[in-house]
């Protein structure tokens, strides 16, 4: 489980987030609904300790990571695989090598156990004869598959996804959506999905939190969202897709 | 107005003066980093082995160019000069001195700033903004550990020999040049070298190799970490990388040789 408790958090004179509280069960989805550029991708960056808030404390399994050396994160970083918006995958390796990368790095695993995981990753995401290619040979919805793979190849607890659908075609935006609640249904993942589209929400999502002005206006199960009141919230149920 | 004017200029000047206390905060925390995880030289063996091919084996061509040219150079003037005097037969000493204390370090420490360092900044810059520098960090892994210290682990092994290279390179085309420009006998040329050198003279250049490129890694890699706002900020960072790390090597350049040749 991750708790956000009365974040808070400034980039100089700017306020990114103001007391922002919320929960993230196991085995849930949760999607942080906004407008681009509100600190969302920053909710996720707090949430596995890449950023540290100003004030109000980060929980992760019941462990405060708040103050935590960066040393001693790298643990609780390993309960959490992170999809990053632009995928982040290392464009000098290969899929192969990119998927295996972190297993080589900081498990000690046998090669024969690496290369198994890896080949399952591949199979999972649909790519095989992919193997031996560089990220940037394959399309955006592959490489998002790869960045998941990616995250889930060390068994993570819970998968963070920044914007898993945007840039991509409506035919890979919904593979990436159903591959993310297989993960639930089969693997028994929790996910927390930081978006800007509302379709997102409603396809894959148990519960929603929405962040508007850097504070969060709805946190309940995503079928109440169509009976919140706010002008904000009303205004996005009619566009379907944030714009700013 | 004018006094508006004034405080503007103040609270600018106090906000620059606060940035740039931070940033070298950041920059000795950073080098801190950098040296704290040399221990884990053995396990990043093969990252070391890479930068070592790309700053040392690929920087050959361009070090052998400049420790050449300015050799050439060196004599062709040196030796007009001499001449004048009627002490041409004192090139050798002149020129070995400049090439093996000065020229050849510094040029050296100049042209690996261009080529190494600008490498460094773009390459970790492109990574900070591509967000693989925090992919490292979410899955567990030190990217100080990992991309920065194999760099300068690699630099402190390969600048040495590179600085050698570069004194070889300098006197041998100044001794060539002295032959078939001023017409002195090689001879000659060498025996005004090799007796004429002191222990010190080796050390003040050789000492230059590590703390060149202990800057250059330094300055390169933080300036790529601190890469922000898209392609134009990678190029923003790594020019400044190449500017204050080419700017410290002149200064420590300076300084190295002070320091030794008044204490030695």
């Amino acid at each position: 489980m991750i708790e956000l408790r009365n974040v808070g958090l400034k980039y100089g004179d700017k306020v990114i987030l103001k007391n922002v509280s919320l929960t993230v069960r196991d085995n849930t989805i949760k999607a942080i609904l906004g407008p681009s550029g509100v600190g969302k991708s920053t909710i996720l960056k707090l949430m596995l300790g890449l950023i540290k808030p100003n004030s109000g404390q980060v929980i992760v399994d019941g462990t405060d990571i708040t103050n935590m050396k960066e040393a001693s994160l790298y643990s609780i970083r390993r309960k959490m695989g992170m999809v990053f918006q632009g995928n982040a995958l290392f464009d000098s390796l290969t899929i192969s090598q990119n998927l295996g990368f972190f297993l080589r790095e900081n498990m000690k695993l046998p090669v024969e156990e690496i290369n198994r995981r890896v080949l399952e990753q591949i199979q999972f995401a649909g790519l095989e004869g992919y193997e031996d290619q560089l990220p940037e040979s394959l399309s955006g919805g592959m490489r998002r598959r790869v960045a998941i793979g990616r995250a889930l190849i060390f068994k993570p607890h819970m998968i963070l996804f920044d914007e898993p659908t945007a840039g991509l075609d409506p035919v890979s935006s919904k593979k990436i959506l159903s591959l993310i609640s297989s993960l639930r249904h089969n693997n028994n993942l929790g996910a927390v999905i930081v978006t800007h589209i509302i379709d997102d929400v409603f396809n894959v999502a148990d519960c929603v939190a929405v962040l508007y002005q850097g504070e969060i206006i709805f946190d309940d199960v995503t079928e109440k969202l169509h009976e919140a009141q706010h002008p904000f919230i009303r205004s996005i149920l009619s566009d379907k897709i944030l714009e700013l | 107005m004018l006094l508006t004017f004034a405080r503007n200029q103040e609270k600018a000047l106090a906000l620059w003066l606060k940035n740039f206390v931070l940033t070298m905060q950041e920059f000795f925390l950073f080098s801190v980093r950098t040296f704290i995880s040399f221990p884990k030289v053995k396990r990043y063996w093969r990252d070391v082995l890479d930068q070592a091919t790309i700053c040392g084996t690929d920087s050959i061509p361009i070090v052998l160019v400049s420790a050449i040219s300015i050799g050439s150079l060196l004599a062709i003037e040196v030796g007009n000069l001499l001449e004048d005097f009627g002490a041409k037969t004192m090139l050798g000493r002149s020129t070995s001195l400049s090439v093996i204390r000065e020229l050849g370090p510094l040029l050296m420490g100049l042209m690996l700033s261009a080529r190494f360092g600008s490498r460094n900044g773009a390459e970790l810059g492109a990574m900070q903004i591509s967000e693989q520098i925090d992919a490292l960090r979410a899955f567990g892994t030190d990217p100080v550990a990992k991309l920065v210290m194999p760099r300068l682990v690699a630099a402190l092994i390969m600048f040495l020999p590179l600085t050698a290279l570069s004194d070889y390179a300098g006197l041998q085309s100044a001794a060539y040049m002295a032959e078939h420009y001023h017409r002195l006998d090689p001879g000659i040329f060498w025996n005004a070298v090799y007796p004429r050198l002191a222990p010190k003279d080796f050390v003040v250049g050789f000492l230059k190799a590590p703390v060149f490129a202990i800057i250059i890694t330094l300055v390169s890699s933080f300036n790529g970490f601190s890469a922000r706002g898209g392609t134009a900020g990678v190029g923003r960072s790594t020019i400044k990388g190449i500017v204050v790390s080419s700017g410290l090597v002149l200064i420590a350049n300076f300084y190295v040789s002070k320091i030794v040749l008044e204490n030695m």
